[in-house]
């Protein structure tokens, strides 16, 4: 898994590349707790690169969620491949994120 | 003519680590049986989180156990059944979390055995001799 972040004046971008699964959901946590930490208030995480996700995987966009809706920020994703918007269909989490089709979509909305 | 049925055997310890082994298990009976990229996906996800309950949860010692999967196809009806010796317990009782909350409602985690029972067809649960059988069908018609 590869966790990338650039942060720009208005908003700060994470792109996630590879699998987030029971092994490694902890390396991908970390960035993201820093991310929050730093006082972003928009974030967008972008999942072109990303391919697979289990259950600890999803813990942690619930957990960031949470945490980004108490702070009164905003968390975006854009870029999910079909088999993780499957996931996020049959999980309920389309309903509970703001998704968006690019990160252009994702950073004007 | 009977339909063709043939069989794996994957066997592996009670250390999460072995997750990746089961990964690339998988990736090579998805080319050997033909699966489509997105059901290897998908059984790879459904073999992770039973596997990661029995491996956190499911033992009271420290030892090492060994956890059997065995896969078997016979047309397109596919069958996992994974079998290890740790203490009793049914997964299939576990209550379905209610996916319709709002995100400060959902509570963290408790998805795994959800995931498992959407994903697949059917789930069933035995426990035989001290051992507990997840026994996990899908038809792979598509």
């Amino acid at each position: 898994m590869n966790v990338q972040v650039v942060s720009s004046a208005d908003y700060t971008l994470v792109s996630v590349e590879g699998r987030i699964d029971t092994t490694n959901a902890g390396e991908f946590e970390k960035p993201m707790m820093e991310v929050i930490e730093g006082g972003c208030t928009k974030l967008i995480l972008d999942c072109s690169g990303l391919n697979y996700i289990s259950s600890s995987g999803l813990r942690v966009f619930l957990v960031v969620q949470k945490k980004m809706m108490a702070l009164k920020g905003q968390f975006r994703l854009c870029n999910l491949q079909p088999g993780i918007k499957e996931i996020f269909d049959i999980s309920g989490f389309s309903s509970i994120f703001s998704v968006f089709p690019n990160q252009e979509a994702a950073i004007k909305g | 003519m009977d339909k063709e049925s043939i069989d794996k055997v994957l066997r592996v310890n009670n250390q999460i680590e072995e997750l990746t082994r089961v990964e690339g298990f998988l990736e090579e009976l998805g080319e050997e049986w033909g699966l489509s990229m997105s059901l290897v996906f998908s059984l790879n996800l459904v073999l992770e989180e039973a596997l990661t309950n029995t491996i956190s949860y499911g033992f009271d010692d420290n030892f090492q156990h060994i956890i059997e999967i065995c896969f078997n196809k016979t047309g397109v009806e596919l069958s996992i059944s994974i079998i290890d010796d740790g203490h009793e317990y049914d997964p299939t009782l576990k209550t379905d979390p209610d996916i319709t909350l709002p995100a400060e409602d959902r509570p963290i985690g408790g998805l795994g055995i959800f995931l498992i029972k959407k994903i697949m067809d059917t789930v069933i649960y035995q426990r035989k001799e001290n051992r507990n059988f997840l026994i996990l069908t899908k038809n792979i018609e598509s």
